[in-house]
């Protein structure tokens, strides 16, 4: 049979899998299991015990577990109300003023997590409903959350950079280091959108709340110290060289244990939910990990991929041409699926066509999650617009509308990355220079 | 019966979870140690050299059984993610027929990778094969934990197809989440 029209059956498959419900990971198992049994001459069982054995028993990839549990453990603890008496005294001169916190207290929750959703609920726990009670817009309110919420993604330590860099073997630190930057460019872009708004709709806007003098502003964010300590840590000990990915957050854990004893919010059951919280959740992913390594693999044998690589080749584009096809791509699948699962389909599919183009697949990656994130606020499926549906009572698709200008702001992101490759690749080779 | 299932899922879920608590623990004694050790030498004296052999591979495998044996309980919990619009569009019996297909592609997918994983391990323990690092551990002891996860995970499909075939709920739909992040990327 021809080999794309096989290609097609096992996409068609894939996406049959996919709509009917089947589990992300038992889709990418069952549509590489097929691809195996049908195409190729080696013994479809022995080749998937053995890869998944070896993608699972992997001490990169104890990262993972890790960094979820940290942020589990920083979800329960008083770190949310902490943030907003910290930041907003800071924000108040500020055009737009406190909604400002919402985009900096993401950024700064982002850097002691990897989890967009983990991101939102914490800072949106405390901050909508102060927000409301001020009097802001609703719709901002709950737009900037939405789009600063996906800075999780993006900012160190970030689960889906973990699961990339799993998936192609790229360095997880340099990703790491890769995503600071973009994450910085995204806040700031977000910040500019919403200084600009609220100075063109001074009527939405509450009126001005008194400034608090100087000395009490610093005792407020002094609350912050705690976190900011964290982040320095954590993070600034993998930047440094001074330990892995997964030491860095093995200490964040206990770190994180010791700043939830110290808040008080530290007992039996918010250490056994966070836990389980973490041990479910870490499978889930991992289970999608050793679907997409077996999936990876059985490509490989049929030989799919290559010759996908080869056509896109053979049309000669022009590297932006492709990224703006695959943008588009993207987009439509971010739509359906979760960030994880277009990520492993991308690296299992995909990847060869990319390193053909000639793309850093450090850059790629950021590339990639910025692509993500805004998969999670596109409906129907984006985890975002779960979560705030679950906070706000508000419908996905009123969420989304609501955070559309953030999703056209990462679109502004994306160009600028692809314009200036450095903003990824500058501070990895910086560092790696030392 | 049924509370003999549950105490199996909830076991190897707890287990799971140990795994996780054993990892963080390890490697913060190796980070601890190191710490130690810079500041004993810093100030002049000799390093004590604490660390935890053959960590990374030890790590490893604690992931290996963290990953599998949680599967049972992360699929009762609702956990593993799908795609869920068209069973929430459909009417309520054509959604239990598509669940009924779900759990027994699932079923059979599991459990033909339970019996693949259970001849690696077998492979190994004939073979006798162990990792390479400073404390050789025979592979047939990780190998083996992932497949018990594997057949945990089968059992608990098993008991959903059943629920599900009988007209009952399975275990993952009867979930109702207090916490809108949990299980979340």
């Amino acid at each position: 049979m021809d080999l794309s029209l096989v290609a097609i059956l096992l996409g068609l498959g894939m996406l049959a899998a996919l709509a009917t419900g089947i589990w992300v990971a038992v889709a990418l198992f069952s549509v590489a299991l097929a691809a195996m049994m049908f195409l190729v001459a080696a013994p479809a069982g022995p080749v998937m015990a053995t890869t998944v054995w070896g993608a699972a028993n992997s001490w990169d990839l104890t990262a993972l577990p890790m960094f979820i549990w940290m942020g589990e453990i920083l979800f329960r603890s008083r770190l949310s109300e902490d943030m907003f008496t910290g930041l907003s005294p800071w924000m108040r001169n500020l055009p737009g003023r406190l909604l400002h916190v919402n985009i900096l207290g993401c950024g700064i929750f982002a850097a002691v997590s990897g989890s967009s959703a983990a991101t939102t609920a914490t800072i949106g726990r405390m901050s909508l409903p102060e927000l409301k009670q001020r009097g802001y817009d609703e719709r901002m309110a709950i737009g900037t959350l939405a789009g600063s919420g996906t800075l999780g993604l993006l900012i160190p330590p970030s689960i889906i950079l973990i699961v990339y860099g799993a998936a192609t073997e790229q360095s997880i630190a340099r990703l790491f280091m890769a995503g600071v930057l973009p994450g910085v460019m995204l806040c700031v872009l977000f910040m500019g959108y919403v200084a600009v708004w609220a100075a063109l709709n001074r009527r939405k806007m509450p009126d001005k709340e008194e400034a608090t003098p100087f000395v009490q502003r610093l005792n407020a964010t002094r609350r912050l110290f705690p976190v900011i300590g964290l982040i320095v840590g954590v993070i600034g000990s993998i930047y440094a060289g001074l330990a892995s990915p997964t030491e860095a957050a093995a200490i964040g854990v206990m770190l994180s244990l010791l700043l939830s004893w110290a808040s008080g919010t530290l007992n039996r059951d918010s250490f056994v939910g966070a836990l389980m919280g973490a041990t479910r959740t870490s499978c889930m992913i991992a289970f999608i990990l050793a679907g997409a390594a077996f999936l990876t693999v059985a490509m490989g044998y049929t030989g799919i991929p290559r010759e996908l690589a080869a056509w896109i080749g053979s049309m000669n584009l022009s590297p932006y041409a492709l990224l703006i096809a695959l943008t588009l791509f993207f987009v439509v699948l971010g739509c359906f699926l979760d960030g994880i699962s277009v990520v492993v389909l991308t690296t299992s599919v995909i990847l060869p066509m990319v390193e053909q183009a000639g793309m850093d697949l450090i850059w790629f990656g950021i590339y990639l999650v910025l692509v993500v994130e805004m998969s999670q606020i596109t409906p129907p499926v984006g985890f975002n617009l779960f979560v705030l549906q679950g906070m706000t009572g508000h419908n996905i698709f009123k969420v989304a509308r609501m955070a559309l200008p953030f999703f056209l702001l990462m679109i502004v992101a994306i160009v600028l990355l692809v314009a200036f490759p450095g903003l990824a690749l500058w501070l990895p080779q910086a560092m790696q220079g030392n | 019966m049924r509370q003999a299932l549950n105490t199996l899922y909830r076991t190897a879920t707890a287990l799971a979870a140990c795994c996780l608590l054993t990892i963080a623990t390890l490697v913060a004694v190796q980070v601890l140690g190191r710490l130690f050790d810079w500041i004993m030498m810093t100030a002049g004296f000799e390093p004590l050299g604490i660390q935890v052999p053959s960590l990374a591979e030890i790590a490893g495998f604690l992931l290996v059984g963290a990953s599998f044996l949680a599967l049972a309980g992360t699929l009762r919990n609702n956990d593993h993610i799908r795609v869920s619009m068209l069973l929430q569009a459909v009417p309520a019996g054509v959604a239990r027929l598509l669940n009924i297909w779900v759990i027994a592609i699932a079923l059979a997918l599991v459990a033909f990778f339970t019996w693949n994983a259970g001849l690696l391990a077998f492979d190994s323990y004939e073979f006798g094969e162990t990792s390479y690092g400073v404390i050789p551990i025979p592979l047939v002891l990780p190998q083996s934990v992932m497949t018990l996860g594997l057949l945990v995970f089968s059992i608990s499909l098993l008991d959903d197809l059943v629920l599900s075939l009988t007209g009952r709920a399975p275990s993952f739909e009867a979930v109702v989440k207090a916490d809108p992040i949990e299980g979340k990327e």
